[in-house]
């Protein structure tokens, strides 16, 4: 041990002493309990596997983070002893060094990350094709497989293949396979009577990243692509370019507070939804602002972005009164009106629709059934318990609960499929109005819950100061209580916002074409059969940004409100 | 009841009867009977628990009472709204915890229930505002918000809001007993200056000099009923009641 | 003091002014009241005259005549569609009721097996969130920010496609060395455990062990308060308990219900002689040499299988399962011929078809009279144990035995886990941070060992304020189950979905499916409600 410490010390260029306590080192880092013991030697053991195989599949870049790792570690050790940090070491010693155990997991996480970053980038970049048109650029490789190559490979049977098939070749090589195969030919040879099939692989076997680029378009703006009306979307835009710009100056401060411009501006934003709604959705049957058919026009990131915002803008008053509903304190029905009627109403059916029931009645749970009218006075006891006969509160809190436990998707397919049954049969709406409708009464219910909160949160003081002050309850709520829950609850409106935006990628289900249907949709265009990683990688991008971006608004909004005014 | 008044006194203001006040299962307030005249200053003490702020706050139907009458300067306060909203434009209250509103600045939350309630335009709301802000002594803090002000500062706020409605009769629940003692002589000489000001108040206080100095009559309370009624002189010398010597004894021994 | 001067009016009865907020009240009620009706019966006119103009059929009853009371009487009839996996027997010639009955249970496996995975992920991603690693916070971090930004969907489809079915085929089916576990493009196969019919006498010989455990447990602990002295409380549970579980195993390993039937010619006295027997007949030295053999091609797989034991099996006899797993230990071949009835089974045996005829004792022994010459016929008894592992093999095209996940399945459990979990992650992240850091100092103050101080100090606090929002996360975990849509995995929702196409039902379809997640809802709020109460008591 002597030598070893003596050899450390000649290395160290410094004149100070060390402060190594060995055997403390040990117990503390090592010897603590067999459990740590056991597991430092595993992982040792599995950390020098894992390098000594990242070392042959990629020698250059393994040896670079050894080293690295190795002088870092160095470094680290001898700053430790010497008691002498410089800020790296100091930061290494905290973050990454902080025990053995920590040391390794630091090695085998870098090596672990580079391996998955030469994958991606082999995969994104290096193996990868930007050919927006796939198949003139492979005519150049053909590569040829015989018949009984592709049985071998595939154990496809070609006996009943009719000559000159309409069908895809790649289609049925592909159900053999079962993998996607990119580029396939198929031709009868003349001299050979054996089929020929001459499979055209693609040159690269990375990502295809053409298909995204010729999507591009598609995937945003699907069919407001049309010049004749792509100048809406650019308008929209210019609204909230008009109306954001002045906002960061008129919002900021005390400067312009209670002024009419700041009003102004503040029912600009307002009627802003209502102006990009008309841009968007038309307002004339003729001429330039002519009405579109939704379900065949708004499609892509557009149609997302229209559905997250007009949800959550119809939502939003939806979800205060439900909020201040479900809150509310008004006097009941008094219990000696509701318990006669529940009475009342129990023997009437008992006497007129029980008997009747009965006689019908074809099993046990009919039979049960017919016996309805006893769970009215049960409901109508719970309901004087539950809500003291608030009938106002009693709705709310169904519709909130109601809604809350039903998968959005099952709210979408009602939308769809139920709308059309609950209205007259004259009323044709739309299905992107459906699910318009839909998304906003399902947010509804989770921003009342959001802004019940809030209202919660709020100290019962400021009511009673504005009850004290002679307030009616209609302006105490304006000018006191809404203010303030509301301002409580931006971030979690943000939060129900983001939401929003992520579920819209629902819809596909329910057939419309956003992001996520003409993603899929690509797989099955003729230049890109069976391309599906590349245009998710591109939502995946889009949902990531958009998602964050807002999220980190929403948190520098949370700490702007948190200071100053409050 | 024999008060020797020095001020002179006007008409009954508030007159309670036997007033009843249940909290569930829970008698709060068991028979309360008092009545105030106009101009008179009274404070209310009790142990804790005693059911003084639940009765002040009956007075202005922040409390509901199940039994009894109160009526406040001729108006019975019942369950009708315009009773109500007239009861509360006439009488002011201070909290313990100040209730400023936040999201205001100060002269705003000061002129928003005179022009909201009383419908006046907001030059005179702000003038009116501007003359209690200065009385209470705090002119200069106008502009600022509540969360930027002290504790004694803001309660000074609390009370120029109240006075800007105009009220007739004030009460202060505890006004100083969130604050530090600093600050509670802020707060406790803007209150003598209302009171030999002619307003007619009613305080619940712990601060024995100001009952002793400034109160026309103490009221003691205890277990939801007034134990004693007495002018501050013999109250604090010579009690009537043994319940509270009890009290003074346990709260002039600390 | 002042006594009778004021009107007692408090007592009079006075009609209420219209302006009372009592008056005010019950009015703004009754009109909401008046309102929700009025709209109802809007609606309830609409359904009708809108299921007017679809026709009658919505109503159809048995009979053929049509009323209201049959508007459930569709899910009796035949469902006519298949389900890609169920828990249960299903047949499309079974009823809409049995098929989604199934994928009610198959949604069930996904949000229960989902659930406990995702809290032990979220558990753990959280803990690394907080760890003084740098790297691990930061990978942690990043997996939680990726997860929580992207749209479930759109995860469930990348995994379904880009991941799942980019896996080898089930031949080239990747293994993990050392653990029976084959991942392959159509799905996961894994070793598995078959409980056999004595094991539930096995399983109450474990529950006796866990009570008894549970009091010796305590009355160590007493003796430990009593006498001041330490007292090993996990040892002496722990061994006692093992000593009981040993015990229940011999017990309930019985060898006088399951038997085989043999010819006396095969000269096989116990089962290890049927080892012999096959050295003899492919004539090699140990029975390895036999894939050798396939191996090297000297032998067809056709001709191995051709002299292998032949076993006729009567169809779901607990005897294959203990026969056969003592076979495979040994390295046997053999192949099965699986027969659904006794009659055939037997005359099936004494044909020839087969060497061994594997039942229940008391089948074989009534078999073995009726058989020619009885006395020629040996019948062994198999030794039954309570467990038996099931391990997956390839034959033909496909794996048999052991347990299986499907793609979907896998796709769906995997996507949602990793979704909660991340969720989950940040919750249990907030809740030990939420425990200041006093409380852990004053932990240390104490005396007490980290991991007392973590067990009784800061989980408790943190619990309080991890469990309801983990509440809600299960109940999106539960929601968002119905998203298996996407990938095509049978669950409620997309049966139901299917069940609306095939039937044209969709309001007693949709009715059944909003009580479906409602009581979903319901339920596993209230028992988290009823565990978050026991915690806050426990901290009182
Ligand atoms: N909202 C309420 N619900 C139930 N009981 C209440 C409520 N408010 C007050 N009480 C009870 O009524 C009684 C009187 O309360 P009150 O606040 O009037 O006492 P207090 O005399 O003001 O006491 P303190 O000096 O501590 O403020 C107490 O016993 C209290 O527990
Ligand atoms: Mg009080």
């Amino acid at each position: 041990m002597d030598v070893i410490l003596s050899n450390i010390r000649a290395l160290v260029p410094g004149r100070k002493q060390f402060h190594l306590d060995l055997r403390r080192f040990v117990a503390e880092q090592i010897t603590r309990s067999w459990i740590l013991m056991v597991w430092l030697i595993a992982f040792t053991a599995f950390v020098g596997w894992y390098t000594i195989g990242q070392l042959s599949a990629a020698p250059g870049s393994t040896t670079t983070v050894l080293i690295i790792w190795a002088l870092t570690v160095y470094m680290t050790v001898i700053s430790e002893l010497q008691k002498d940090h410089t800020p790296l070491t100091f930061w290494l010693k905290e973050n990454m060094y902080n025990s053995i155990n920590n040391v390794l997991v630091t090695l085998f996480l870098t090596l672990l990350i580079l391996a998955g970053v030469r994958a991606f980038y082999s995969y994104a970049w290096v193996n990868a094709s930007f050919e927006t048109d796939p198949i003139t650029s492979n005519e150049e490789r053909p590569n040829e497989i015989t018949v009984d190559d592709a049985l071998a490979a595939y154990r496809v049977d070609f006996s009943n293949f009719p000559e000159g098939s309409s069908l895809p070749p790649r289609v049925i090589l592909e159900n053999a396979a079962g993998t996607p195969i990119r580029q396939v030919t198929l031709t009868k040879s003349a001299d050979d009577p054996n089929i020929v099939i001459e499979e055209l692989e693609d040159i690269h076997t990375g990502a295809s990243w053409g298909s995204v680029i010729e999507n591009l378009p598609n995937i945003l703006l699907f069919r407001f692509r049309d010049p004749v009306i792509q100048w809406r979307i650019w308008a929209s835009i210019g609204v909230l370019v008009v109306l954001a710009l002045p906002s960061f100056v008129v919002y900021r401060g005390e400067r312009y507070r209670g002024t009419t411009t700041r009003r102004l501006l503040t029912w600009a934003w307002v009627a802003s939804p209502l102006i990009i709604f008309g841009l968007l959705y038309g307002l004339t049957a003729e001429g330039p602002l002519q009405v579109v058919d939704p379900d065949q026009i708004w499609g892509g990131f557009v149609l997302t972005v229209i559905i997250s915002v007009f949800a959550i803008v119809v939502s939003f008053p939806i979800g205060m009164l439900l909020a201040l509903g479900r809150r509310s304190n008004i006097q009941g029905i008094p219990w000696w009106v509701t318990y006669p009627v529940a009475i009342a109403i129990t023997i009437w059916g008992l006497l007129t629709t029980t008997p009747a029931n009965l006689e019908a009645s074809r099993n046990t749970a009919e039979t049960i059934l017919a016996y309805w009218p006893l769970a009215v006075p049960v409901l109508a006891f719970f309901f004087q318990r539950s809500f003291k006969g608030n009938v106002v509160a009693a709705f709310s809190t169904g519709y909130i609960e109601v809604v809350r436990g039903t998968p959005f998707i099952v709210v979408l397919f009602m939308s769809i499929i139920l709308f059309p049954i609950f209205l007259p049969s004259g009323w044709d709406i739309s299905g992107v109005i459906r699910v318009l409708l839909a998304s906003a009464l399902f947010s509804a219910a989770y921003l009342a819950e959001n802004i019940r909160g809030g209202l919660q949160a709020l100290p019962n003081g400021q009511y009673e100061a504005a009850d004290s002050l002679g307030l009616s309850a209609f302006n105490k709520y304006r000018l006191i209580i809404l203010p303030q829950a509301l301002r409580a609850v931006i971030p979690a409106i943000v939060g129900q916002f983001i939401g929003l935006y992520k579920d819209t990628s629902l819809v596909y289900l329910v057939g419309l074409f956003d992001m996520l249907a003409l993603a899929n949709g690509i797989s099955s265009q003729n230049n890109w059969l069976g391309i599906r990683t590349e245009p998710y990688i591109l939502l995946m991008v889009i949902y990531f940004l958009g998602s964050s971006l807002m999220a980190w608004y929403s948190r520098r909004l949370e700490r702007q409100l948190g200071v100053g005014e409050r | 009841m024999t008060a020797t008044n020095t001020k002179s006194m006007g008409e009954d203001v508030i007159v309670c009867h036997d007033v009843h006040k249940w909290y569930g299962d829970f008698e709060a307030l068991k028979g309360v009977s008092m009545r105030v005249r106009s101009g008179e200053v009274i404070v209310i003490l009790g142990p804790s628990g005693s059911g003084k702020s639940t009765f002040i706050r009956t007075l202005n139907r922040l409390e509901e009472h199940q039994e009894g009458s109160i009526s406040v300067d001729g108006i019975e306060l019942t369950h009708d709204i315009r009773n109500i909203a007239e009861i509360r434009r006439e009488v002011g209250m201070v909290f313990q915890q100040f209730n400023l509103f936040p999201h205001l600045t100060v002269l705003e939350n000061i002129t928003l229930a005179p022009i909201h309630v009383r419908k006046w335009s907001r030059e005179r709301a702000e003038e009116v505002g501007m003359k209690w802000l200065t009385r209470v002594g705090i002119p200069e803090q106008a502009e600022k918000y509540p969360g930027q002000l002290s504790g004694g500062q803001q309660q000074r706020v609390a009370i120029a809001r109240t006075l800007t409605m105009e009220p007739k009769i004030l009460l202060f629940d505890e006004p100083t007993s969130a604050l530090d003692p600093e600050m509670i002589k802020e707060v406790l000489d803007v209150m003598r200056d209302l009171a030999s000001s002619g307003y007619t108040i009613l305080a619940v206080t712990h601060e024995m000099g100001f009952a002793r100095e400034v109160a026309d009559r103490v009221i003691f309370m205890d277990a939801g009923q007034i134990v004693e009624e007495n002018v501050p002189s013999n109250f604090f010398t010579n009690p009537k009641e043994e319940r509270t010597q009890r009290f003074l004894q346990q709260i002039l021994n600390h | 003091m002042a006594q009778g001067s004021i009107d007692p009016s408090g007592r009079r009865f006075k009609l209420p002014s219209l302006l009372d907020v009592r008056v005010l009240g019950v009015l703004a009620q009754l009109a909401f009241v008046v309102g929700f009706i009025l709209v109802t019966v809007w609606f309830i006119n609409n359904i009708l005259s809108n299921l007017d103009a679809l026709g009658e059929s919505q109503f159809i009853c048995i009979d053929g005549s049509s009323k209201p009371r049959c508007s459930f009487d569709f899910l009796s009839s035949d469902a006519q569609f298949e389900l890609a996996e169920t828990p249960i027997e299903y047949d499309p010639a079974d009823s809409y009721w049995r098929a989604l009955g199934a994928a009610a249970l198959n949604t069930l496996k996904v949000i229960v097996s989902g659930i406990i995975l995702a809290t032990i992920l979220g558990t753990f991603v959280g803990i690394a969130r907080l760890s003084k690693n740098w790297l691990v916070a930061n990978i942690a971090k990043w997996y939680v920010d990726i997860l929580r930004n992207t749209p479930l969907v759109l995860q469930l489809i990348i995994i379904y496609f880009s991941v799942l079915l980019a896996l080898p085929q089930i031949e080239e089916a990747i293994k993990i060395p050392g653990i029976p576990i084959f991942i392959s493009q159509r799905g996961v196969n894994f070793i598995n455990a078959t409980f056999l019919p004595s094991a539930g006498v096995w399983l109450a010989f474990l529950v006796l062990g866990l009570i008894q455990a549970q009091v010796l447990w305590w009355i160590l602990g007493r003796v430990e308060e009593q006498t001041g002295r330490s007292q090993n409380r996990f040892l002496w549970p722990i061994i006692s308990f093992l000593a009981i579980a040993i015990l229940g195993w011999v017990f309930s390993s019985n060898d006088t219900n399951q038997s085989i039937l043999l010819g006396r010619q095969l000269q096989v006295e116990e089962i290890s002689d049927f080892e012999t027997l096959m050295l003899q007949r492919y004539d090699v030295n140990t029975l390895g040499e036999i894939d050798m053999l396939v191996a090297n091609e000297v032998m067809t797989q056709d001709a191995v299988d051709e002299l292998a034991l032949s076993l006729c099996v009567l169809r779901d006899a607990p005897s294959e399962v203990n026969f056969t797993a003592q076979l495979r230990q040994r390295g046997i071949p053999y192949t099965v011929r699986r027969l659904s009835s006794q009659s055939r089974a037997t005359s099936s045996f004494a044909d020839g078809d087969c060497e061994v005829y594997v039942a229940p004792t008391a089948v074989l022994a009534g078999e073995r009279d009726i058989l020619e010459n009885p006395n020629s016929f040996l019948l062994l008894p198999v030794q039954e144990a309570p467990v038996r592992w099931s391990i997956p093999r390839i034959e033909g095209f496909n794996f048999v035995g052991g347990g299986k996940m499907t793609t979907e399945f896998t796709a769906v459990l995997i996507g949602l886990v990793l979704n909660t979990g991340a969720t989950i992650a940040e919750i249990v992240r907030a809740g030990i941070q939420s425990v200041s850091k006093g409380q852990s100092e004053a932990a240390r103050a104490l005396g007490l060992s980290e991991g007392q101080r973590l067990r009784l100090v800061v989980l408790p606090q943190a619990l309080r304020v991890i469990i309801p929002p983990q509440t809600s996360q299960y109940l999106n975990l539960a929601k968002n189950s119905t998203l298996a849509l996407a990938v095509a995995y049978p669950d409620f929702w997309n049966i139901a979905n299917t069940t609306i196409n095939q039937s044209g039902r969709s309001i007693q379809i949709m009715l059944i499916v909003l009580a479906f997640y409602l009581s979903i809802s319901l339920i596993v709020s209230l028992m988290l409600n009823a565990y978050n109460r026991r915690i806050q008591l426990v901290e009182r």
